[in-house]
């Protein structure tokens, strides 16, 4: 518990003086068991009488019994613990050493004036006395200094002011904001249903508008529409007339074409044989080719005959030239009349009978003449001049030939 | 009378819910970083602050240009839903300006607001949806839309939200379809778009019908109405009790019997003698498409031979005084009386 200055507790810094104050109250009971204080509950009240702290007996004679509280016994301890280490370094301390045997040390005063120790302290008398009592003086007034300045004011006639008056601008401020914010709401709201109606009767006017065209929209769309399906409907139609006239005229031309293509097949079929009479076709086919192959052979059994014939002439007449031609050898006399006959009537029956192999034959002949002729000319420039005359000239020719 | 005594609090604060507005040019650099702290209140009192002053188009155009939407972006995926609420009417707001229109096509607004679609909170959505309405009565507003590819997304929700919402939802789809109708015509527009034709509601009928204009504008639109036999039912709201819906009927009438098809099932469904009786409506716009959808009628054959009796009435809307009812009614007489 807290009381006066403790000799342990630390009074603080020396500039500020340590003061306190409490108030008074009861001390609270302390119970044996718990030594500490319970802080949360409101500490109970003890009975003085029973309190253990309060001092009993002589005060005079004060014993120090054994200290409760743990802050005198802390306190003890350390000045118990305190001594203990003061005797302890006493004994560590170097002591003057022991005298030596036979003498004493003694104290001695060494300064400069002596001193007469005594144990008895001088000791005096004094007394005092209070005067008797006294009637208290009476308190002087207390009058505080006068601080600041003095000030006096003085109300004049007519400085009060008259609350009517006065209030009336600030009424009419007040009144007047309130009106006016009253006033420009309202016309705001004039303005509002002003415009309001002006845009309806332009909406109105707006919806007739774009119903008109709207409508004019449609019936456009409308009368497009009907004159595209009358125009697709004409053609259609034109289309019709069209397909039936090319119909009709198709027609017309086919059957046109088609009307002589009976008697036209039939007549192709008949020319191309294909109707025939079979005795007819079957002597065609069987007795006349027939006819044709015997007559072939026929002819060309005496066609054969005939060149069998011209051969075998042919060789009698080489012969007899050979032999002529012999004879001519020994005897350079003949008559030319014979040498030109005999060429012709060899050329006679080869024209005659047409055989492509006679042919050559008298070609050769001619171009043997012109050879002949050739170099009869050739031999003339030459300048051998035959005296023999034409006879002799065709003995040449003969010879040549043979 | 007052006390002569300076208090020493300061003044009571006039409206404790909005932040204090600061002087000329500094309010709303300073609103900007209110929206930016961490503090709840702040926020929120900063919010209440700007909705003040989106009103005036000047704000508007210094708030985006210091950059207020990239803060009020972030805003919007606020776990407070006060905040959200709030941040989407500032958006609304905006949304009604020209400035503020561009600001949000250029700073991606789109996309943001499209998070919270699905927002619990009502009062979030209608203010999402009315933001998205204004943003389409734009056509580059309208575009934004259409290819940040809400448009799915929006005609589903066509179904399943309050009435209130589906209006300024119809009122989004029928803007926005006019510009393109390819990727709703695609998300089954049609046939949500017929369950609302037959709704008590008038507003929403009306409103269901001027989408159904929109999305019978162009040739696939008219293709899905004829296929899903939305004619009859137009026919029969041509004698519905509300005028608006009954033009707004005929005008779908005008564009779905521009086909063949379309005209034959109108013919099916007798719808010349209401149209006929619509000639006569009190709406100009009502007389006008009744005479474009009789013209249309007037191209079939069969469409023809019954209005050939009744020329005297386009007559006499020829001298109507509307200038644009008179060529519609000299237009009629002109297909009426043609002759192959």
């Amino acid at each position: 518990m807290p009381g006066a200055t403790m000799p342990g507790a630390a009074s603080g810094t020396m500039s500020t003086t340590y003061t306190y104050t409490s108030r008074p109250r009861a001390p609270p009971c302390r119970l044996r068991y718990s030594m500490s204080q319970p802080p949360d509950e409101p500490l109970p009240f003890g009975n003085i009488m029973y309190d253990r702290r309060v001092v009993r007996g002589n005060t005079y004679a004060l014993q120090r019994g054994h200290a409760i509280d743990e802050h005198a016994q802390k306190l003890q301890e350390t000045k118990k613990r305190v001594a203990a280490k003061r005797r302890a370094q006493e004994q560590l301390r170097p002591h003057t050493p022991e005298p030596v045997e036979g003498r004493k040390h003694v104290d001695v005063q060494t300064e400069l004036y002596l001193e007469e120790i005594a144990d008895r302290i001088i000791e005096a008398d004094m007394e005092c006395q209070t005067d008797a009592f006294l009637d208290k003086p009476p308190t002087p007034l207390f009058i505080p200094a006068k601080t600041g300045q003095d000030v006096a004011t003085q109300i004049e006639e007519g400085e009060l002011f008259d609350f009517d008056l006065e209030v009336k601008p600030m009424l009419e401020v007040l009144v007047g904001k309130t009106i006016e914010q009253a006033l420009l709401e309202v016309m705001e709201e004039e303005e509002l249903a002003d415009l309001r109606a002006t845009q309806h009767e332009y909406e109105e006017l707006r919806n007739v508008e774009l119903a008109e065209v709207q409508r004019l929209e449609e019936q456009e769309r409308r009368h497009r529409e009907e004159k595209e399906r009358r125009k697709q409907q004409q053609w259609e139609v034109m289309q019709k007339h069209q397909e039936t006239a090319q119909k009709i005229a198709a027609r017309a031309f086919s059957q046109r074409y088609l009307s002589d293509l009976l008697p036209s097949v039939f007549g192709s079929l008949k020319d191309g044989g294909y109707f025939f009479d079979p005795v007819e076709r079957d002597i065609e086919l069987g007795f006349l080719p027939w006819l044709m192959n015997e007559v072939d052979k026929t002819i060309e059994h005496s066609m054969v005959g005939r060149t069998v014939l011209d051969m075998l002439i042919r060789e009698v007449v080489e012969r007899r030239l050979a032999t002529y031609e012999r004879k001519e050898d020994k005897h350079p006399f003949l008559s030319p009349e014979e040498v030109p006959g005999i060429p012709g009537p060899l050329r006679d029956p080869t024209m005659g009978y047409g055989f492509q192999e006679q042919r050559p034959l008298p070609s050769a002949d001619v171009p043997y003449d012109k050879l002949m002729e050739e170099e009869e000319e050739e031999e003339d420039p030459i300048g051998l001049r035959r005296s023999l005359g034409r006879g002799e000239q065709l003995q040449d020719r003969e010879s040549w030939e043979g | 009378m007052a006390k002569t005594w300076i208090s020493m609090y300061l003044p009571p604060d006039i409206n404790p819910a909005q932040a204090s507005i600061a002087y000329g040019s500094r309010a709303l650099p300073k609103l900007n970083e209110e929206l930016q702290s961490d503090d709840l209140r702040t926020r929120q009192k900063a919010l209440m602050a700007l909705c003040d002053l989106m009103h005036d188009p000047e704000h508007v155009y210094v708030a985006i240009d210091i950059g207020c939407l990239a803060s009020l972006r972030t805003l919007l995926r606020d776990t407070n839903h006060v905040v959200r609420i709030k941040t989407t009417e500032v958006l609304s707001i905006m949304a009604t300006h020209n400035v503020g229109r561009d600001g949000f096509l250029k700073h991606n607004i789109i996309l943001a607001l499209s998070h919270l679609l699905n927002d619990p909170q009502p009062a979030c959505r209608q203010n999402l949806h009315l933001a998205f309405k204004h943003l389409s009565q734009v056509p580059s507003g309208a575009k934004g839309i259409v290819h940040s590819g809400l448009i799915p997304s929006l005609v589903r929700k066509l179904h399943r939200e309050e009435e209130s919402i589906q209006a300024t939802l119809l009122d989004t789809l029928a803007a926005c379809l006019q510009e393109d109708a390819t990727e709703a015509l695609s998300s089954r527009v049609v046939p949500f778009l017929k369950e609302k034709l037959l709704s008590p509601n008038d507003t929403i009928r009306c409103k269901a019908a001027r989408t159904l204009i929109a999305v019978s504008i162009p040739l696939e639109g008219k293709k899905q109405i004829w296929r899903y036999d939305v004619i009859p039912l137009l026919v029969h709201l041509l004698q519905d009790q509300v005028e608006e819906v009954k033009a707004n009927a005929a005008g779908a009438l005008m564009y779905a019997t521009v086909t063949t098809e379309g005209k034959y099932a109108a013919l099916d469904a007798e719808a010349i003698q209401p149209l006929l009786g619509l000639l006569l409506s009190s709406l100009q716009k009502a007389r006008l498409n009744a005479i474009k959808a009789l013209t249309m009628l007037a191209e079939a054959p069969e469409g023809r031979r019954m209005l050939k009796a009744n020329v005297h009435n386009f007559r006499a809307l020829e001298r109507d005084p509307s200038e644009a009812v008179q060529r519609a009614a000299r237009v009629a007489i002109k297909v009426i009386e043609w002759k192959p």
